[in-house]
């Protein structure tokens, strides 16, 4: 409530949003969809965007952006064609990133120079994995679906360790030797930290190695439609050192650049339905700028634990479906 | 008690954040419109209970549009040319969402040129073509 008092525009979108959906609820008759327990396209569209809301939420404070918790669930979970669900994974990766992009900047917690510096590779790498996308899933169907599920399966597991290895203990990381490459480049930053209520100094380290992993995390970003903000937290804060709150703010900021790119593939494979993608686009706004102001107040560690549980369960079905799907074989329990 | 004093906050990561954050929310207003518009109009060539059914039986991409009035996978200008229909405004409102990001980043590089940071500037421009000539790829393909 009182976020909403301070950002008028947060308040006109969310009573805007509300509206409609109401609107849609009371007035439009609307047939319940085939398989979908009755439910009509104005509630799927609506427990979309609810949805949406609080993966926002999490993500931002996350710090991974909402399409690593968005495309395995609905992978892992639906029927939905992949390509689809990929494509709206970039929506929500991107779009609670480019709300945040504002409340970061003005509390300085995101670095722009890390922004810029990391930017190029990702968008290229995004770009990239994207087109390999498409022409994957054009040229193998849904061999190329199956083949993508374990794929996907095998990095959420890898995700989830390096979260577990890279936990609390690098809040505010501390490197001996200091950067050649980084002092040239005046790589060294100042925020205000909250929690301690003082400034937190901190130099940035392993330049040429950060913007290769970044190509890397873009091309996977764009080819999974994950986005890359899991893993760009890891490589500002394990690989460059970056305090645990900065490396969230500039990997929201990063990935949303970078999604920007790899989203027009899609777009052009006709894969972006809007009707689909327009609550959860709504949902990662809305909760991109409640989870952008929440951020600044508490201590992202304690969310990515939660994360690494629902990354472990979701990568298990994402496997046993990919498995299914390509030996044409029934794995129970799972 | 010794009270310490906030860092300066660069303009150049202002002037990015507030483009992207105010393009952001016109784009979310212009996709509720989208939304409310899809429901409501009749005789579409896009139907979006058809969408919705299509897409939750687990269609692939191709047989989703090839079952719509369209009959095609549509590009950018076949949104175009149905603009006024509800489900082009929804992509039009997400396109702007993402399309902000490329002017958002050449007028953060002009104030980190004015900052004496010209290896960021330079990065910027970079990024920022990028951003924009991404789109228009497939036209030259």
């Amino acid at each position: 409530m009182m976020i909403s008092k301070r950002l008028p525009e947060l308040q006109l979108l969310i009573v805007c949003t509300i509206s409609c959906y109401i609107f849609l609820e009371l007035f439009v008759a609307s047939a319940a969809l085939d398989g979908l327990f009755g439910f009509t396209g104005v509630d799927i569209i609506f427990i979309s965007f609810l949805l949406s809301f609080f993966v926002a939420i999490i993500s931002v404070v996350a710090g991974v952006g909402g399409g690593v918790i968005f495309t395995p669930l609905m992978l892992a979970f639906t029927s939905v064609d992949t390509l689809i669900i990929r494509s709206t994974g970039l929506v929500v990766a991107m779009f609670s990133g480019l709300v945040a992009s504002g409340p970061f900047m003005r509390k300085g917690l995101a670095d722009i120079k890390l922004v810029f510096l990391g930017a190029l590779p990702i968008l290229v790498g995004g770009f990239v994995g994207s087109m390999a996308a498409v022409s994957l899933s054009q040229h193998l169907g849904e061999t190329g679906d199956s083949i993508v599920r374990i794929a996907l399966g095998l990095l959420l597991l890898a995700i989830a360790l390096v979260f577990i290895v890279g936990g609390a203990s690098t809040e505010y990381p501390e490197h001996g030797k200091r950067s050649k490459l980084a002092d040239k480049l005046k790589l060294r930053h100042m925020y205000w930290e909250d929690t301690l209520q003082k400034p937190v100094k901190y130099n940035v380290h392993n330049v040429k190695v950060a913007v290769i992993l970044l190509f890397v995390v873009g091309f996977t970003g764009g080819f999974f439609g994950l986005g890359g903000g899991w893993a760009v937290v890891p490589v500002l804060n394990l690989v460059m050192s970056v305090p645990l709150k900065v490396s969230a703010a500039t990997s929201g900021v990063l990935l949303a650049m970078g999604n920007s790119a790899a989203i027009w593939p899609y777009i052009n494979a006709g894969a972006l339905i809007g009707v689909v993608a327009a609550p959860w686009m709504l949902g990662q706004i809305i909760g991109g700028i409640v989870g952008a102001h929440v951020l600044s107040g508490i201590k992202a560690a304690f969310v990515r634990k939660l994360l690494i549980a629902m990354l472990f369960l979701t990568s298990l079905k994402l496997l046993s479906r990919g498995i299914e799907g390509l030996f044409n074989i029934s794995i129970p329990f799972i | 008690m010794n009270k310490q004093k906030k860092p300066p906050i660069p303009i150049s990561g202002v002037v990015y954040g507030e483009i992207i954050y105010w393009c952001t929310c016109i784009s979310a207003l212009v996709v509720i419109f989208g939304t409310i518009r899809s429901f409501l109009e009749v005789d579409s060539k896009i139907p979006v209970e058809y969408l919705l059914n299509a897409v939750f039986e687990g269609r692939s991409v191709e047989s989703v549009w090839a079952g719509s009035a369209l009959q095609k996978v549509p590009d950018a200008l076949t949104y175009l040319a149905i603009l006024s229909s509800g489900e082009a405004v929804t992509v039009a409102g997400i396109s702007f969402g993402i399309l902000s990001v490329g002017p958002a980043i050449f007028f953060s590089a002009a104030f980190m040129w004015r900052s004496k940071n010209e290896f960021f500037a330079v990065t910027a421009l970079l990024s920022g073509t990028f951003a924009v000539v991404a789109p228009f790829v497939f036209f030259l393909i």
